[in-house]
């Protein structure tokens, strides 16, 4: 063992540079499996953190929970611990919406309310209220223990009752909510004897706030199930059960987290063993005699093994250290570099930094460290398993006599028997080359997959570009659309059949806007919802298409025809190829009677699929059935208009923007404004976060794959320094050597070249296609990415030049003869 | 007679650890154009070392190296290289052809590295002189020593070039190719007014020598 390991020490010393080159591949490596991980996980744990911080931790909660059935509920065996709250009315304020609630002493630890001083309230007249709350009805002056009268509404089966007058004693102080400021909503905290007094019983509801049992690494698919079989078994229906997403997601682990780590840590893995098995490959002929005379001196095939084995565990040991040391160092900046991308500087962002900075949350993880180290040796040892067994296999008589450059493994002659009549330069390269095709091919192909690769991403990339999303999710540079929401109970006024018949969007609103500076048109675009057999219990939306939209309307067909002509009628539609994605039976030329969802009358209609068309939800609002205006208009009566699309001279500005939320403040709760240049940016930080952190990771991958190419030139320089000497004897120029290492490289780049970029740019348009059709990114048109294509042809011009550069220059250090005679 | 090669007080020493090779010490020669001039002297008397630095391989620890008239040590590499593919042709002891190109292709490197066209016919009749015609597209790896040798031969001659520079390259062969080897060196000199100088220890080749040089310790010893 000893003789093993002094001999294994010695190779690494002998074989410097290719050493060195393996070392910087596992290092990089151990930097890419160990910042990935933790990256991700870090982000994973510290969003956990963040929402632990901010939402209630609740896993979900039944609404109108009967007072027996509560019971009942809580001695249910899944349910592990739960709070009663119930919204028993509100105080009136001019400025802002004051809530009366009651929550038992369950329901402030699951809502994370916290008293910041005195007691909850227990009798009828008590009450727990916060700081602004206070300063909103203008009684910032009172504190624990003083009365103050409160005028209220008691809310009782959905509707405020009269304006009561009552004093109540302060008997506590909670925290006000960061978000209660701008919104103006404030809560009040009441007893529930005042519960008692001012609701009775047989009309008193609740929500039942609860967690479910679970063990702490439950999926959240897991427990949305457990949630609802519990509904289920209490028939409790569907719009009554609210389920906590934010917090269930901040506090399981999602299932598809995993395996993304898993398959980027997969490729890492993969381009390390290319990379390591390629260096060794290399080399490997000239090792062979290596190994052939110390296998005739006595070493058995187990030493070998071990020599083998050995030589490069002892890099390993070396480069893994370093890799997870930088790694560390690193650590920091490139997980806020990436939070800066992901998500700008938003709140949760700055929660969240600021968990990490007072060490709340750590941003090293113990088992990272074990699993780079594992993984990475995991990777020298699989890149070395087949040198292994080659190094150990040969006959010592074949090891003596083996030719590298003139025989394959079975011995064949590898070069025709045929000269070329006059030698020059490129011929020298172009013979080297093709008599070592093994060394050559493995080169460029290990090269080229990672080429390969970054070429998709960079399609995918270049495709999602954020003007093209923006515009294709909105049109004209200003939105204003009506806050459809047909299953909020606490909003009925933004129930569809409502809005309708008391339509903000009206001829007052829209003239208004026209009349604004700097307004050039605003086009007006219609929404009706209705139910149909073909689509089960769930409604769709006909989308009503303005005239002058007419052409993009019909151009936008991919089967069947419809003019916009035949669409007036209201018999006919086209549908969105989305709507086959749910209804997959749906053709053209069939007939669906359509419900117009108007609750108190009836209305059916009977209309023809005419054609199946690819349209931007910006065009259809996801309203997949369209017709023109004119025919969505027969159908129903009352005013239908879904939303404005406002062009302007100018993409924005700010007066603009303010200007509009004037005019709809009064029915700012049914109406919400949305602009161009919001999504546009929005698209563009989040592509820049995505193309950042993909361009990162394919730039550390891809120096573990230049790795491959400085091991084969050193390699290819190595092996003939002797032949270079005979050929500067016979009068080759230094000029003529860079030349032909020059022209030897060039082709390695241009084989690589090939391979990533046409392979690459083939694979790239059906990668883009797929994108499209699953509506990845909003992909909409194929953008060739120029700039990808460009670097990285560039880069590797630039790595071979300086590599030949430097490569010449050594060779140089040694005087001619001293190459030509003791070269061995 | 005119000078082409003059040795002025060349010096190569090699330092290993304490002990210093005198390999080549202030040595002073001439060699005549059109002449064959052998060197001899036992082994590791500074034969090849002195050789290579007349072909401008190594550079001399001091002295001078005059070639028609140019000190060749002043040169820069290029004009180095360039010279020696021009004015000189080597044939090394241990022949040094490039294993990866084919006979032919080792014999005509010269020529491509120059930029100069092959004549093709001249090429086979040097080939076919040493008797490697029919053995033009094989490695090196795959020929005897002696095969080696011819080719190494072949390839000095091959852009016929002014002064031939020979380290025994008559070691290997048996002494009917030697003789033909040789009849083929002599004919370059009479005939074509090539210069050649070649290392030897065959008392034979010798004789057949307009010079001999002695070298012992790196010194020239006597003339003849
Ligand atoms: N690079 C070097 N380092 C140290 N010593 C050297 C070096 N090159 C040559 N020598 C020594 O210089 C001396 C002359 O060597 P050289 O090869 O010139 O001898 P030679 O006369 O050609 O011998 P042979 O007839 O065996 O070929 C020898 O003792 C040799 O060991
Ligand atoms: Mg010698």
């Amino acid at each position: 063992m000893k003789m093993v390991s002094h001999i294994a020490f010695e190779n690494i010393r002998y074989y410097k540079s290719r050493n060195i080159l393996i070392g910087i591949a596992i290092f990089l490596t151990t930097l890419l499996l160990y910042l990935v991980p933790s990256t991700g996980l870090n982000l994973i744990e510290g969003q956990f953190a963040v929402v632990n911080e901010i939402y209630p931790t609740w896993h979900a909660l039944f609404r109108d929970v009967e007072e027996n059935e509560v019971e009942k509920l809580a001695a249910y065996h899944d349910i592990s611990t739960y709070g009663l709250r119930c919204d028993a009315g509100r105080i009136a304020s001019e400025e802002a919406d004051i809530f009366m609630i009651y929550l038992d002493e369950n329901g402030f630890l699951l809502y994370k309310t916290k008293l910041l001083e005195g007691e909850l309230p227990q009798k009828e007249d008590e009450i727990v209220v916060s700081a602004n709350l206070l300063k909103a009805i203008g009684k910032a002056d009172k504190s624990i223990g003083d009365r103050i009268t409160l005028s209220y509404q008691i809310l009782q089966a959905d509707t405020l009752g009269f304006m009561e007058e009552k004093e109540f004693l302060i008997t506590g102080f909670v925290e006000d909510q960061a978000s209660g400021e701008q919104s103006k909503v404030y809560s009040a905290f009441v007893s529930k004897a005042f519960l008692e007094q001012e609701i009775p019983s047989n009309i008193r509801t609740y929500r039942f706030l609860f967690q479910v049992n679970s063990r702490k690494d439950a999926l959240t698919s897991e427990l949305e199930n457990k949630i609802n079989s519990i509904a289920d078994v209490f028939g409790i229906p569907d719009n009554n059960i609210l389920i906590n997403d934010d917090y269930l997601m901040a506090n399981y682990v999602d299932p598809a987290i995993q395996p993304a780590i898993i398959g980027i840590m997969a490729i890492v893995m993969a381009a390390g063993i290319i990379t390591i098995y390629s260096v060794y490959y290399i080399g490997m002929t000239d090792r062979i005699q290596e190994f052939g005379r110390i296998k005739a001196i006595g070493a058995t095939r187990k030493q070998i093994r071990w020599i083998v084995l050995l030589e490069g565990l002892l890099v390993a040991f070396a480069a893994i250290p370093i890799g997870l040391i930088a790694g560390s160092v690193r650590l920091k900046g490139v997980f806020y570099l990436f939070l800066h991308f992901f998500q700008g500087e938003n709140q949760s962002i700055h929660i969240m930094k600021e968990l990490f900075d007072n060490n709340q949350l750590s941003l090293f993880h113990g088992w990272i460290y074990a699993a780079a180290t594992l993984v990475a040796l995991l990777t020298v040892c699989v890149s070395l398993l087949r040198p292994m067994l080659i190094m150990s296999r040969i006959s010592v008589i074949e090891a003596i006599r083996f030719r590298p450059e003139c025989t394959d493994r079975k011995g064949k002659r590898v070069r025709k028997e045929k000269s070329f009549l006059e030698i020059t330069l490129p011929r020298l390269s172009y013979i080297y080359l093709t008599g070592n095709k093994k060394n050559t091919g493995i080169t460029i192909l290990s090269m080229g997959i990672t080429g390969v690769f970054l070429m998709v991403t960079a399609t995918i990339l270049s495709c999602a570009n954020p003007k093209e999303i923006a515009n294709g999710e909105m049109l004209g540079q200003y939105e204003v659309v009506i806050k459809v929401d047909n299953r909020n109970k606490e909003h009925p006024e933004r129930k569809w059949n409502n809005i309708i018949r008391n339509n903000p969007l009206n001829c007052e609103l829209k003239k208004k806007i026209e009349e604004l500076e700097g307004v050039t048109f605003v086009s007006e675009f219609d929404y009706i919802r209705v139910f149909s057999d073909s689509f089960g219990e769930d409604s769709e939306g006909v989308g009503g298409v303005p005239e002058e939209y007419a052409s993009q309307l019909e151009d936008g067909i991919i089967e069947g025809t419809a003019t916009y002509e035949d669409l007036k009628s209201g018999d006919n539609v086209i549908i969105d190829k989305d709507l086959l994605q749910w209804y997959p039976d749906l053709k053209i030329g069939d007939t669906l009677v359509l419900n117009v969802d108007l609750e108190d009358e009836e209305c059916f209609r009977e209309v023809t699929i005419l054609a199946i068309g690819d349209y931007s939800t910006g065009f259809t609002n996801y309203n997949d059935l369209l017709m023109a205006k004119e025919g969505a208009r027969k159908l129903c009566s009352y005013n239908i208009t879904e939303s404005y699309h406002i062009f302007t001279s100018k993409v924005y500005s700010s007066d603009m923007e303010q200007a509009l939320h004037e005019l709809i403040a009064a029915d700012s709760d049914r109406l919400q404004i949305q602009t161009w240049q919001e999504v546009y940016e929005e698209w563009s930080s989040s592509m820049a976060t995505i193309s950042g952190a993909c361009y990162m990771f394919f730039g550390i991958l891809g120096a573990i794959c230049v790795m491959n190419i400085i091991n084969t030139m050193i390699h290819s320089v190595h092996v003939r320094k002797k032949e270079i000497g005979m050929m500067q004897a016979l009068g080759m120029t230094d000029r003529q050597l860079i030349g032909m290492l020059q022209q030897e490289g060039f082709l390695y780049i241009l084989g690589t070249l090939i391979l990533s970029i046409g392979v690459g740019s083939a694979l790239g348009y059906p990668v883009f296609l797929w994108a499209k059709e699953k509506g990845m990114f909003g992909i909409s048109n194929y953008h060739y990415p120029a700039a990808a294509a460009g670097i990285i042809s560039l880069s590797l011009l630039l790595i071979q030049i300086i590599l030949v550069f430097s490569l010449s220059r050594a060779v140089k250090k040694k005087t001619l003869v001293e190459r030509i005679r003791f070269s061995e | 007679m005119s000078t082409i090669l003059k040795v002025e007080n060349l010096i190569k020493y090699y330092k290993t650890g304490e002990a210093v090779v005198k390999a080549v010490d202030n040595t002073n020669l001439e060699i005549i154009r059109g002449e064959f001039t052998v060197i001899v002297g036992r082994s590791g008397s500074g034969k090849s070392t002195l050789l290579h630095l007349i072909g401008g391989l190594d550079r001399p620890d001091s002295g001078r190296v005059i070639m028609d008239g140019q000190d060749i040590f002043s040169m820069k590499e290029d004009q180095l290289a360039r010279l020696r593919r021009n004015k000189i042709g080597f044939i090394f002891q241990d022949y040094n052809l490039i294993p990866s190109l084919t006979v032919w292709e080792n014999v005509v490197l010269p020529l491509g590295l120059d930029k100069k066209k092959v004549r093709k016919d001249k090429i086979m009749e040097i080939l076919s002189k040493i008797g490697m015609e029919d053995r033009k597209d094989a490695r090196p790896d795959t020929l005897s020593g002696g095969q080696k040798q011819r080719t190494a031969i072949a390839r000095a001659l091959a852009a016929s070039p002014a002064i031939i520079l020979a380290d025994e390259p008559t070691g290997n062969l048996d002494s009917k190719t030697e003789l033909e080897v040789m009849s083929l060196l002599k004919k370059c000199v009479n005939e074509f007014g090539q210069t050649l100088v070649m290392i030897t220890h065959d008392e034979t080749i010798a004789q057949m020598a307009d010079k001999v040089i002695y070298i012992e310790d790196g010194k020239v010893v006597t003339v003849s």
